[in-house]
This record gives structure tokens, C-alpha cells and sequence, in this order.
């Protein structure tokens, strides 16, 4: 198996026989699953396969060619910065060409303008610490320390950090992409320069083709560079302490430091985040479902449901926690005042201080996200939406209703309603739904489950991350906009009439539906009997 | 005649005209560009009857020219093909303000005056720009990115969800408004992304070449409790910006920006601080203004922090920058200016950029703030080079954002009666915009005679945005004339 | 929990025992793509450069030749839809089995990466693929001669010096190893004479045999267990309380690799395994060794794998896999988290008048010269590779002198600084030692 044989050759030359393989022991390392994010379901078992080959390209220059060859020899392609967002990032159709970005892993970091500029291979962790290093910081994506920047700022891009600069959007400046059609276009400052430090214009923001919320995983070209907004910090170093696996950043206490507030109520909680807000202080502030403790304390998956197992719906209901981030960012006097204005609030509304680690574990240098996986051993986020605080405290309990119905083969979670937090300084909130279970068991379920979210979100009314390829778009479409598919399928069309570009995103998860028999019996929306795209 | 009838047909004939006196009140603007002649004008009065009109004009290949402010600076809505404005100041309501999540929805008819009252109501206030006029329409201005005072939040752009009509004549809302049912909805409209692509960014500084945008929900932010003006004479423009580079990543103030002599004197003047002329001789090249503040809680604690962190700084490191409560030589400035900055012109009174000489040619592009002084070089060489008298050009530089980035804004002031005036100053402008580009200067806004220049420097953006006008556009009705359309 | 929350999971039976790559299916099913394998541990993450720890990944960047490919390949090998191919051997092979993917791995999760690997190269060899031919010769030899080299067997005490005092019986033995034996021999002499000088009676084996390192690490398990009863059973014989070493390779292979072979723990083998910096440390500590010459020298420290995260001792286990994969009776894993990595930092701190900097990858994070358990014999490239990309940081802290605590490592970093001209000296945590003590 490999693909096109003219295409072959042409693709090695440009890139360099080192690195363009389809030996079959080579590709068989892309496999998607069984394992990883969204893997192990009936989306990754039937809408994905190994590449025909695959190619590791260093310059954009060198991108635009392959696209370009592939173009000529109608080979199908799929982007791939580091895999680690699942079966969306991994090739769909046989005799696929995977475009491993890795090796365009340039780093620039303008000090004095707060921006960095990267390449796709380019993960957070080094990032952080390049920032910091001056001053500076990011929002590492929730995803985690391991997830491609750029991928992760096209497709999600948000963690607690986000308080202050919640859309991933607002931060990405000066972009290469690399159009379905191997078309070089730059973004922003780059159009007329060579600085990336703006991100708008000239005129109309292409940067909207980039992404939608949220991703289009891939198929409206490549990205192949990007300048990223940092944001100020403050002046003293997080020492890096412990021994794997416990390791923690140690926190300068009069300059950064988390507060844990235990609220006597959900409304509480909620009025805690909204004040925090228009106080306009703070750097992070999010409720912690209960078994996210669980998993700081357990040294392993058996004593983890050890700890799980004896909580209760009663012990989730009264559990309301809001986890603040304070950071001196002016000052340790600025670090004070938020403080008191912090414990006003709390005095206010009843929350009492719990006792707090002067380090941080997880949300700065995002060193623990791969612990999502260590309870069940497969996760994904159902639904992760930013939209207004009033709507993420009230998702999260739809989500925990439809929830109990599939539970098996999802982990028995005692009702827990999901995570929410606030962003943008409480101009925007954030909610995510979670859900785990075991690939080794029945699936069928989560696959029923993930549609009847969508559903759900269109009977309440909700905005939803399960929007463009996540879920069928035809059952999406006509709900949202109206009919925002129709547009996005013209995009699609306009820019790439092959459909060479990661086929059949954005039409994968209503091919899915299709094909999955197990999923027809939940089919009960229209969509036309052939998908208006070209066979693979 | 046929157009008339046809459009009164959706919005009555009260709303339609097609007389020489009404379409004359569009065909020209506060620009240098060439007058051009709508052939109708209609106010609609809901989203739906825009919707209809768009699709009228679609079908029947007319232009459409979409229209929300009463004053307008860069020639965008003069019709540049014909066909027929689309006034939208009936669409005048602010629809929802949300104190909770802090937004407000409003139509494209609102005016700055309206948004910035209504919302003082409620302890809010929208982020503005410099001084807008009060009757041009937050919602455009929003939309076409005007750069704001305000440099202290981390999150960029005030705008979220929007409902705009596609050139096919289709209602659509970007966004998390997209939610079928919006406004009843668990969805407030806070997110402008999506769904599926990022509609919104089509629209943004697009000119009303990609459709027509109805309604915008932004940010609403809370009115400080305290706020302290301060002010430094500047005169060396780099120590200015080192200064500058220090504090704002700090997050320290509110509003920061620099104006030159010129630009505050045309603010200031007339307001018993004495006249321009008088103004304009005494004030310092540059006066940095700096507005601190206290927010709902602990107010005096938030302006201490600041006022202790700035002091240390100037002590040890900017001896020579005197930022002070005043600026000296002109006492009252700080309480004439402080409510300046949170609302927009007064209408009753001419624009203060029209107030020299009748007419202002603005010319703005964004760089790096230690790049300014160089541009400022640029400039000083450019206009000596037409013999036209550097002293006489206004600037003001607008810090962006912890001071990433700046806006430096010239304007041109000219007799807008005087023919000869007015072609030398739109050579002088496009003289002075190529060398600017060519230093350079980074111009995300491509008005008028700039369009071309920046069109053609951007070629692959160029024809990538051609690419997506033709999927939403193919007819080009929207605006054409504008941009690269 | 309620029961009908839960699916009622049928349990399968699953040993940590690295003779049947079935035992490690759940966990090569499981791995999850996040590359904790490949990349320094996030938090200690220093920065774009040096941002890595896998050395076959860098070296090789295809995903095939990082941990997180090879549990993907291992499936396919396991079901039998891979052929061995030559490529697939080099996938395999070219590894230095180094433990950085099974700590970083095991920093969030459950999963036995390096058990999976070691059970991928004994199935490897079951098959007939493996090993590689250099592996073949190298086995060839530690049958005919009992050393690695292939070198005369009587030729393996040459080292020994008449300053040296070596006890005819006594609590410890010293076991020297192939490589300070033959190629390195003044670690030896460093390592003997700071036993002398720390008043730490020794023995030797009268008839040193190669531990067999690269014999299990290529898969040649049977070998192996051959190999590690007849020495066993002689440290028994002399009587040994202590078996003592300076080779990180040989310590592992004793205090970890053994016991697992014959399916004991660590503990029961009958007498303790230590590195020299263990017995030194404590010498420091207790009075008994004295370092007191100046040695003038800026050096940083680099911990090699055997006395790093491949060093927490064996306990076999064997039980039942169930609901959510949970494990019954209670496993503690191995996360290499008893590395000797505060011993040797005691003692490197304790050099009168050296400047000691650390490398921005240290610890657990320290990455793998490529040397040992077989891969520069086979891979010559990738050792050299990973040589010059681990001096590169050297360099990056500007050290004159770098110090392990491994034979394989000082050989291969030596070819290194040779070949590039680096002015770079490579010395033993031995020879540094000796050098600031008074004989």
C-alpha cells in the first residue's frame, strides 16, 4: 500500500528520501487508535486507516509543493502536527498521504511586543517556558503541554488562564496557511511584510477561513506559521520541583499564588465568578469537578476509584469549589489588592479559604493533562463551549441528565454537572463536559451518547463546540445561523473542488452516521442520500 | 422608477426615495474621494427587510451601499457603481443590555451618543476610540476595527456575536446568536465565533463589500469609581515610547495615548483654555496622556498600586518624564479632557478635526511603538518635500495592548471649499501612504486611493479574499468600488 | 458505585513478565499519542532547545521510531500483520531501551512502556528476526569468552595495579564489568581505590563473566537467564553481602533485570546491589572518605540510565485485569523515582574548588548517550548522534568536563569530543572522586 506512484517520487524529491516513507512498518506508527483522544470509538474504528505514506516536510515552501503534487495526482492529504487530537488528525481514506508537520519546529520570540512566532511542530511546554524566560506567558490549552500551538490555537485554545484572554482568536497574529490547492497566503502583518506582529487585515479577516468554533480539523489547508500573542506576566521565576511523577511549578508566594474557596451553594459559586469578574482582578478562576481531586491524590487508576468510589451524588452536590489564580502583575501591592478585593467577594458570599499547595501542578506549564485518560483509559470532552457565563452554569446539568443514561458503559460519575469557568473577565464563560469509559467494552453507547448531545444542545437552545466536522453537519447546519453548512460547504467547494484536503472533512461525521449501523437507528434528521462530495 | 417601486413594495413608500435631493445627500463624504450617485436610497426598518432588499438588488444586479453613521471620513459609502444606499438609521434600538455578562445588543442606527447614554444608565460603558463623532454607529465602528483609548484589557476585540444579510439576501447570525431561537435561548450571544467557519471576520473592516451587518452585541465594560488623569510634555518621542514599553505591560491605567500640539490644541480649544492658534504655539510637541483608575471595589487601593508603581519608575528610572495631575501652563485641562475621554463628540458642535481648517485628510497605519519616531522622520521628509509646513500636521499615537503594537494617526487639514488645496493634499496623502508602506508602516485598514496600493502589495491576500468575495458575492453587488472588489 | 453503573468485566489474566507480548496489549491498546514518552517532562520543559529526551525519535523522526509508534507497531506485530522486515528490526533496534518514555509515560498514567518494548525484542528473537547481527556477534563472544569484546578471558584482571588492595574475602565484591575491565580500566582503578581509601574491604569474582546485559536487552532472554544464575549463584558462593559496581549498565542489569528474569524481587536475590556513588555518598557522609584536593575544574553531571530511572528495584507481579482495566492484587509501579540521582549530586557538590552546572535536562530527564545494552554496537550512528547532541548541551553551560557514571557512556562521549575536537573532557564519577582524595 502506498499511494500514487508518480506522486511518490515527486513528493521525495522535494522533501528528501530521509523523509518521505510508505513502508508499511512506518505508517503503521500513524495509526490513530486504538488509543488516545475520542480513539477506540466507532468514529475512529471505521472513518480512519494508516497512510499510504508519509512525508515530513521543514518549510512552508516545501508544503506548498506536496499540496501542490497532490493536487496534480489527486492524493488525498491530511495535515498532522502531533496526532494527539485523535481520529480527526489521522488520515480517513486509503492510499492517504500524511503530511507530518514536526520538523517545522522554527521558534522567534519578540520580547518587547509580547509575541512569538512558530511553526507547526511547535509544542506549548517550550513556548511556556520562552515566555517566562522573559516575562511573559500563554494559555496552554487545556489539550495539554503536548498539543501543536498552532494546531491547538486553530481548533480549541483555552484553559483557565483564559479569564483574561479567553478566545484563542484574539491571539493569533501574523499566519501562513497553505491553501488546499498548495496557494501560499499570509495573514495579517505578513501580507505586506515580513513582521507577523498584527493579525488583522488588510481589510476583511481571512483569518476567519483559519477556524470556525471550533476547528475544521484540517481541511481548508495547512498552517504552516504563526505569530501568537503572549501576555505580561510578572518578573519572578516558577521553579520547576519534584521528581517525576510528581513535579510542580513552586509558586514566588507574593507574586503568584491559587486560592481554593469552598462555596456554601451553586449559586454561591456562581455569583463568586460573575463578582470576580466585574472586579476585573485575578488570572484564572474556575470551579474543579470532585474527581479532578481524586486524581491529584491518587498515585494510581485502582486507588483512584478507590477515593471515587466513596463519593457520592450527595458529596457532588455540596461540593462547590472556586480555584482562583492570583498573579502580581504590577506589582506585589497589585497581588495585595486583588486579594482583598478577592476576600471581600468571598466574605460576601460565604466561601471559606481551603488550604492551598504554593505551587502549581497543572494549569501553567500543563504538565498533567494525560491524566484524563488514567481513570478509565479513554476520554474525550463531549462538548467544551465558550459563551456567556449565564450559559456555562447551566450546561452542564442538561449534560448530566442525558448522561445518566448511558452510564455504562460512560464512568459512573455521581451526577458531576461538567466544569465551568469564567473568561474574558467574565464577559464570556466556559463550560466542558467529559465524559469517560473503556474502549476494551461496548462502545456503542458513547457513539449514541456524542449525537444525543447534539441534539440536546439543539432542543435547548445551547451554542455547542459540536459544530463543523464533530458532528453531522447537516443535522448542525440547518439549527445554527440558519444553515451555516450551506456556507461552509461553498468555502470548502471554492477552495478546494477536489476535496483533496483531508477528505471527507467537513462531511466526516455524517459519512460516519452512515456508515455505522448501529448509529442509523439515531438518523432522524434530513441530509441528501449521496453527500454532496466526491467519492474516495 | 423601477427600483422605487419595487422597494417601497417592501418597506412602504414613506422609506424609499430616488430624488436628486436625497441621493445627493450620499453621493459624496468628509473624504477626498470623487461624489458618486446612488440611484435610490431606502431606510428599512427591520433585518428582514434588509434581507428582502439585498435580495431584490441581487437578483437584479444593482448595487447595494450599506449605510449606518450620519458622518463618514473614507469614502466608503459613496456609491462608486450606482444602486442604492441601504440607510440603516432606523434600526435604531439598543435591543438588550446585559448587566450580568456585561454585554449590549444594539442595531447599526444607534449612534455613539445613544449607546454611550444608555449605558451610563446602567454603570457601563462601551470601549471607544479617540473622540468619535456622536453620530456615527458604534456598531461600524466596532466592526471596522477602530483602534480604542483603552489599553488595558487582555482580550483585544470588544466584538461578539453579530446578525448580518448575505449578499444573497439571507438573515444570518454569526456566532453563538446562531442558536436557533436567539434571543430565547440559553445562548446570550457572547461568542462571536463560528458556527462552522468565523463568519464575523469576513465582515470585519470589509466596508459592507461582504453583506450587511444588523445587529452586533460587544462588551460592555463598568464605569470606574475614581479616575485620575495624568499628563507628561513630551518632546522626545523614543524616551516617551521606553517609558511606555516599561509601564503599560504592568497594566497600569486606562487610557494612554499621545497627541501632538496640534491634535490637543483642536480638542482643547475653545473650552476657556483659549483658542487653537494660542493653544497650538504654547502646548508641548507631545503631551502623553495617562488616565488611571479605580474599579468597583477598593478603589483607592487599585489607583495606590498604580500611583506607587509609577512612582517608583519615574524616580529611578524616567527622571526626566514629568508625569504629573497636570500639565503645566494649563490649568483645568485634566477636568475639561477626563470626560472627554468617555464620550463621544458633541453633535451640535463641528468635529474637532474639522474645526482648523473645515476639512481633515487622516492618514493611519499601525507599527511597533519603537518604530514611530522613524515614521515620524518619514513624514517630516515626505511633507518637506511638497513644502507643506510639518509643524501643521496633526498626530496622535494610540498605544495598543500592554503597548504590542501602536497606531500613529497624521492628519491633513485643508479648506474643503478649496479645490487646489484639496488635490494637494490627496497627492500629498498618497505620497506620503507609499512611504510609509514602504518603510515599513503596516496598513490593515485600506481606505479609498490607499486600496489599490495595499491590494497590490498583499497579491496573494488579494486574490485569496477574491476567491471567498466570489462564494458570498459572486455578483459583487456588495459596495463595489471598495477594497479590491 | 452502584452495580448498575458498572459493566460486569470478564477478568483476564496478565503478569508483568515480558516472555509474552500478550501481557502488554491492554497497554500498548491504551497509549494515548500525548508523547510524555518523547518530551522532556512539561514542567522541567527548559525551553525550545533541548526540548527532548527520546534519543530514537530525534535521531529518527518518524513516529514509528518514538515509544508512542512502537506500541502501535507492537499491535500489529502481536496479531501478526507486520512482517519482519529489516525496517521493522531497525525500528525495533534502534533504541537504547533508555526508560525515558515509561517515566514520562508514567507521570499521568499506568501504562508499562519499557516492559512492552523489552517483551517486543524477546518476541523479536522467538520469532527468528532478531537480533541484529552485531548483537549476534556480541553474544557469540560473551559465550566464548565471557566478555562483550570478544578480548581474552584471562586478560580481564589487568587492571588491577599493585596500589590496589584486593581482599581474598570480604563483605563486598566488586564487580568491574566488560567495559572498565577492558576498555575503560581506570574507572576500575578509580572505583578500587576509593573502596581502599573509604575503608571498604573488597573481593572480585575469581571468574568474572559479562553480567548479560546486552544479551536481555536485545531479547535473547534465555541467554540471559543463563547468565545471570551462574553469576548469582557464584556471589552466593563467595559469600558477598554487597555486590558494589561502576558501570550504571551492569547495575541495572544485577539490581533490576535479574531478579526479573527468575521472577523474584530485588530483594530476595540474597545480597544488595549498589553503585559506587551509593557507597561513596555514605562514605562522604559518615567521615570515612575525605575530599580534600582542589580539582580546578567547571563540569556538569550526566545521569546515566541505569542508575537513573531504570533503577527502582523488582518485585514480580502477576493478578487480574478488570473493570477500566483496574489490577488486583495492588501493583506499585516502577516510575524510576529512586534514581541515585541525590547521592551523586551530594558527592559532585563536595569537590573542594570545582564549579558544578547542571545541564537543562537532568534527572529523569536526562538524555541517553545511546551507548549501552547493545544499540551502539548496532547503531553506531545513532550513538554518535546522540553523543553530539547531549554535548551540544554540555556546551550549552559551558563545561570543560563531563562526569557519568558509566563506562559505555564515557566511551561513547569520548569517540564523540575525539571526532569533533570538542574541548570537552569526559571523565567517570570515579576518576573525579579519586582525583579530590589524598592517597
Amino acid at each position: 500500500m502506498s499511494i500514487q506512484k508518480q506522486a511518490y517520487k515527486a513528493i521525495e524529491i522535494v522533501a528528501g528520501s530521509k523523509y518521505t516513507s510508505d513502508d508499511p512498518a512506518v505508517c503503521e506508527g500513524y495509526r490513530s487508535g486504538p488509543g488516545g483522544y475520542e480513539s477506540g470509538l466507532g468514529y475512529e474504528k471505521v472513518m480512519t486507516t494508516i497512510p499510504g505514506a508519509v512525508v515530513m516536510p521543514r518549510t512552508t515552501e516545501e508544503v506548498s509543493k506536496i499540496v501542490k503534487i497532490c493536487n496534480r495526482y489527486k492524493v488525498a492529504y491530511v495535515p498532522y502536527s502531533t496526532g494527539f487530537y485523535g481520529p480527526r488528525s489521522h488520515c480517513h481514506v486509503e492510499n492517504e498521504l500524511l503530511i507530518d508537520l514536526k520538523r517545522m519546529n522554527d521558534f522567534e520570540i519578540d520580547e518587547k511586543h509580547f509575541f512569538i512566532t512558530v511553526g507547526s511542530g511547535v509544542i506549548y511546554s517550550p513556548i511556556q517556558q520562552e515566555a517566562l524566560n522573559k516575562g511573559a506567558y500563554v494559555v496552554i490549552g487545556g489539550g495539554g503541554a503536548q498539543a501543536s500551538a498552532i494546531a491547538n490555537l486553530i481548533g480549541d485554545g483555552w484553559s483557565p488562564l483564559s479569564h483574561r484572554i479567553g478566545l484563542p482568536h484574539r491571539r493569533i497574529l501574523g499566519t501562513e496557511l497553505v491553501l488546499p490547492d498548495g496557494d501560499i497566503v499570509k495573514m495579517g502583518s505578513l501580507a505586506e511584510g515580513s513582521d507577523p506582529f498584527w493579525g488583522d487585515g488588510p481589510g476583511p479577516d481571512l483569518r476567519g477561513l483559519l477556524r470556525g468554533f471550533t476547528g475544521l480539523r484540517g481541511c481548508l489547508g495547512i498552517v504552516t506559521k504563526m505569530a501568537i500573542k503572549t501576555l505580561p506576566f510578572q518578573p519572578e521565576p516558577l521553579v520547576p520541583t519534584g521528581i517525576a511523577p510528581n513535579t510542580a511549578l513552586a509558586l514566588p508566594p507574593k507574586r503568584v499564588k491559587w486560592v481554593n474557596f469552598q462555596m456554601p451553594n451553586k449559586a454561591a459559586q456562581v455569583k463568586a465568578m460573575f463578582e470576580i469578574g466585574k472586579a476585573e482582578i485575578a488570572a484564572a478562576v474556575t470551579k474543579v469537578p470532585l474527581f479532578w481531586r481524586a486524581i491529584a491524590k491518587a498515585e494510581c487508576k485502582e486507588e483512584f476509584w478507590e477515593i471515587w468510589g466513596k463519593e457520592t451524588e450527595e458529596t457532588i452536590k455540596n461540593f462547590f469549589i472556586v480555584r482562583v489564580l492570583l498573579v502580581g502583575f504590577t506589582s506585589e501591592e497589585q497581588m495585595q489588592y486583588d486579594e482583598n478585593v478577592l476576600n471581600d467577594i468571598m466574605a460576601e458570599l460565604g466561601g471559606i479559604p481551603r488550604p492551598t499547595k504554593p505551587s502549581d501542578e497543572s494549569w501553567i506549564k500543563n504538565a498533567d493533562s494525560a491524566g484524563m485518560w488514567l481513570m478509565c483509559g479513554s476520554y474525550v470532552s463531549v462538548d467544551y463551549i465558550i459563551e456567556s457565563l449565564t450559559q456555562a452554569t447551566q450546561h452542564g446539568e442538561s449534560y448530566a441528565d442525558l448522561k445518566r443514561k448511558y452510564t455504562p458503559p460512560l464512568m459512573p460519575d455521581n451526577g458531576d454537572p461538567g466544569w465551568f469557568q469564567s473568561f474574558e473577565l467574565g464577559h464570556q464563560g466556559y463550560s466542558e463536559f467529559l465524559v469517560y469509559w473503556d474502549q476494551d467494552e461496548d462502545t456503542n453507547g458513547v457513539d449514541h451518547f456524542y449525537l444525543e448531545t447534539a441534539k440536546m444542545n439543539i432542543r435547548e437552545r445551547f451554542y455547542t463546540s459540536l459544530l463543523g466536522p464533530h458532528q453531522p453537519l447537516y443535522l448542525t447546519g440547518p439549527k445554527y445561523g440558519p444553515n451555516y453548512h450551506e456556507w461552509l460547504l461553498k468555502v470548502k467547494d471554492a477552495f478546494d473542488p477536489l476535496w483533496v484536503c483531508h477528505p471527507p472533512v467537513p462531511l466526516s461525521h455524517d459519512d460516519f452516521v452512515n456508515r455505522a449501523e448501529w448509529m442509523h437507528p439515531l438518523k432522524d434528521w434530513e441530509s441528501p442520500e449521496k453527500l454532496p462530495m466526491p467519492k474516495w | 422608477m423601477q427600483t422605487k417601486n419595487e422597494l417601497a413594495k417592501i418597506v412602504g413608500k414613506d422609506y424609499v426615495s430616488d430624488s436628486k435631493e436625497d441621493c445627493t445627500k450620499y453621493s459624496q463624504d468628509q473624504s477626498l474621494l470623487p461624489p458618486g450617485m446612488p440611484e435610490a436610497v431606502v431606510w428599512p426598518g427591520t433585518s428582514e427587510e434588509v434581507g428582502k432588499i439585498v435580495a431584490w438588488c441581487n437578483g437584479n444586479n444593482i448595487p447595494v451601499v450599506p449605510v449606518s453613521s450620519k458622518v463618514h471620513f473614507h469614502g466608503c459609502t459613496i456609491p462608486k457603481q450606482g444602486g442604492v444606499v441601504v440607510d440603516l438609521s432606523r434600526m435604531n434600538k439598543i435591543l438588550e443590555i446585559d448587566t450580568e455578562n456585561r454585554l449590549v445588543r444594539f442595531e447599526a442606527g444607534v449612534t455613539w451618543e445613544q449607546l454611550v447614554e444608555e449605558l451610563a444608565k446602567k454603570g457601563l460603558r462601551p470601549i471607544m476610540p479617540l473622540l468619535p463623532p456622536g453620530n456615527r454607529s458604534p456598531l461600524t465602528d466596532t466592526l471596522e476595527r477602530e483602534v480604542p483609548t483603552n489599553i488595558v484589557y487582555d482580550y483585544g476585540e470588544p466584538m461578539q456575536s453579530i446578525e448580518v444579510v448575505w449578499p444573497n439576501g439571507d438573515l444570518f447570525r454569526c456566532g453563538s446568536a446562531s442558536v436557533n431561537g436567539f434571543p430565547e435561548s440559553k445562548s446570550r450571544g457572547a461568542n462571536p465565533s463560528g458556527p462552522g467557519l468565523d463568519f464575523y471576520r469576513f465582515f470585519q473592516a470589509a466596508q459592507g463589500t461582504m453583506g450587511i451587518v444588523t445587529w452586533a452585541s460587544i462588551k460592555a465594560e463598568s464605569i470606574p469609581r475614581i479616575d485620575k488623569i495624568l499628563f507628561a510634555p513630551v518632546d522626545d518621542l523614543t524616551y516617551a515610547m521606553d517609558f511606555l514599553y516599561r509601564i503599560l505591560p504592568r497594566r497600569i491605567g486606562q487610557e494612554c495615548l499621545l497627541l501632538n500640539n496640534v491634535d490637543l490644541a483642536a480638542i482643547a480649544a475653545g473650552k476657556g483654555l483659549g483658542d487653537f492658534e494660542s493653544l497650538c504655539a504654547k502646548l508641548p510637541p507631545w503631551t502623553l496622556i495617562l488616565v488611571i483608575s479605580g474599579l468597583l471595589r477598593r478603589p483607592e487601593e487599585k489607583i495606590a498600586y498604580e500611583e506607587n508603581f509609577l512612582s517608583q519608575v519615574l524616580k529611578h528610572e524616567f527622571p526626566k518624564m514629568g508625569l504629573t495631575d497636570n500639565l503645566p501652563g494649563f490649568p483645568g485641562l485634566g477636568r475639561q479632557l477626563l470626560p472627554m475621554l468617555r464620550k463621544p463628540w458633541p453633535t451640535n458642535v463641528p468635529y474637532w478635526k474639522n474645526s482648523i481648517r473645515g476639512g481633515c485628510q487622516n492618514l493611519f497605519f499601525i507599527t511597533k511603538p519603537n518604530q514611530v519616531p522613524a515614521f515620524m522622520d518619514t513624514m517630516e521628509t515626505v511633507v518637506a518635500g511638497y513644502g507643506y509646513p510639518a509643524s501643521d500636521i496633526g498626530s496622535y499615537i494610540q498605544p495598543i495592548e500592554h503597548n504590542r503594537a501602536c497606531q500613529v494617526e497624521f492628519s491633513f487639514f485643508y479648506d474643503p471649499e478649496d479645490v487646489n488645496e484639496k488635490a494637494f493634499v490627496a497627492d500629498l496623502y498618497f505620497e506620503a501612504a507609499n512611504a510609509l508602506l514602504n518603510e515599513g508602516a503596516f496598513f490593515p485598514r485600506p481606505y479609498g486611493a490607499l486600496a489599490p496600493i495595499i491590494y497590490e502589495r498583499a497579491a496573494g491576500y488579494t486574490m485569496t479574499l477574491k476567491r471567498l468575495k466570489g462564494v458570498f458575492d459572486p455578483n459583487n453587488i456588495m459596495n463595489p468600488g471598495n477594497l479590491c472588489f | 458505585m452502584r452495580k448498575d453503573e458498572m459493566y460486569d468485566t470478564p477478568k483476564k489474566k496478565v503478569a508483568l513478565d515480558v516472555n509474552d507480548l500478550n501481557n502488554f496489549v491492554y497497554d500498548m491498546d491504551h497509549c494515548i499519542k500525548c508523547k510524555g514518552c518523547y518530551w522532556v517532562e512539561h514542567t522541567y520543559m527548559p525551553g525550545v532547545n533541548f526540548s527532548t529526551r527520546c534519543p530514537s525519535n530525534l535521531w529518527n523522526d518518524f513516529d514509528s521510531y518514538g515509544a508512542f509508534g512502537k506500541m502501535r507497531i507492537g499491535l500489529a506485530v502481536n496479531e501478526g500483520k507486520l512482517k519482519w522486515t529489516d525496517k521493522l528490526l531497525e525500528i525495533i533496534y534502534a533504541d537504547p531501551l533508555c526508560g525515558a518514555c515509561d517515566v514520562g509515560c508514567k507521570r499521568n498514567l499506568d501504562l508499562e512502556v519499557e516492559l512492552t518494548l523489552e517483551a517486543l525484542r524477546v518476541k523479536a528473537v522467538k520469532d527468528g528476526a532478531g537480533p541484529m547481527p552485531a548483537h549476534k556477534k556480541i553474544a557469540k563472544n560473551i559465550a566464548s569468552k565471557h566478555n562483550q569484546f570478544g578480548s581474552p578471558a584471562e586478560s580481564r584482571k589487568k587492571w588491577i595495579t599493585k596500589d590496589i588492595n584486593v581482599a581474598e574475602k570480604a563483605d563486598m565484591l566488586y564487580f568491574a564489568g566488560c567495559s572498565a575491565s577492558y576498555a575503560n580500566p581506570d574507572i576500575a582503578k578509580s572505583t578500587a581505590k576509593i573502596l581502599n581509601a573509604s575503608g571498604n574491604k573488597f573481593m572480585l569474582m575469581k571468574d568474572e563473566w559479562c553480567c548479560g546485559n546486552t544479551l536481555y536487552s536485545v531479547g535473547m532472554i534465555d541467554d540471559a537467564r543463563e547468565l545471570a544464575k551462574r553469576n548469582i549463584d557464584v556471589v552466593k558462593a563467595s559469600g558477598a553481602k554487597t555486590l558494589v559496581t561502576s558501570c550504571a549498565e551492569c547495575y541495572r542489569m544485577w539490581k533490576v533485570d535479574y531478579p526479573k528474569m527468575l521472577n523474584i524481587a530485588t530483594a530476595d536475590l540474597g545480597f544488595k546491589v549498589v553503585h559506587l556513588i551509593e557507597v561513596a555518598d555514605e562514605a562522604i557522609k559518615n567521615g570515612k572518605l575525605k575530599l580534600t584536593k582542589p580539582v580546578d575544574v567547571r563540569f556538569t553531571y550526566h545521569d546515566a540510565c541505569g542508575v537513573s530511572r531504570l533503577s527502582d528495584p523488582w518485585t514480580p507481579w502477576s493478578g487480574e485485569r478488570g473493570w477500566m482495566g483496574t489490577v488486583s492484587p495492588a501493583l506499585k509501579r516502577r516510575r524510576g523515582t529512586t534514581g541515585l540521582y541525590a547521592q551523586s549530586r551530594n558527592i559532585l557538590n563536595a569537590i573542594p574548588g570545582a564549579k558544578f552546572v547542571e545541564m537543562p535536562r537532568i534527572r529523569e530527564n536526562a538524555f541517553c548517550c545511546s551507548a549501552g545494552r547493545g544499540t551502539k554496537e548496532a547503531f553506531p550512528d545513532l550513538a554518535k548522534f546522540a553523543a553530539n547532541h547531549r554535548l551540544d548541551e554540555v556546551k550549552s553551560v559551558s563545561a570543560e568536563v563531563l562526569v557519568s557514571a558509566c563506562p559505555w557512556c564515557k566511551s561513547n562521549f569520548n569517540d564523540a569530543v575525539k571526532e569533533n575536537g570538542d574541548n570537552v573532557k569526559v571523565m567517570d564519577i570515579s576518576e573525579i572522586i579519586l582525583a579530590s582524595v589524598e592517597i
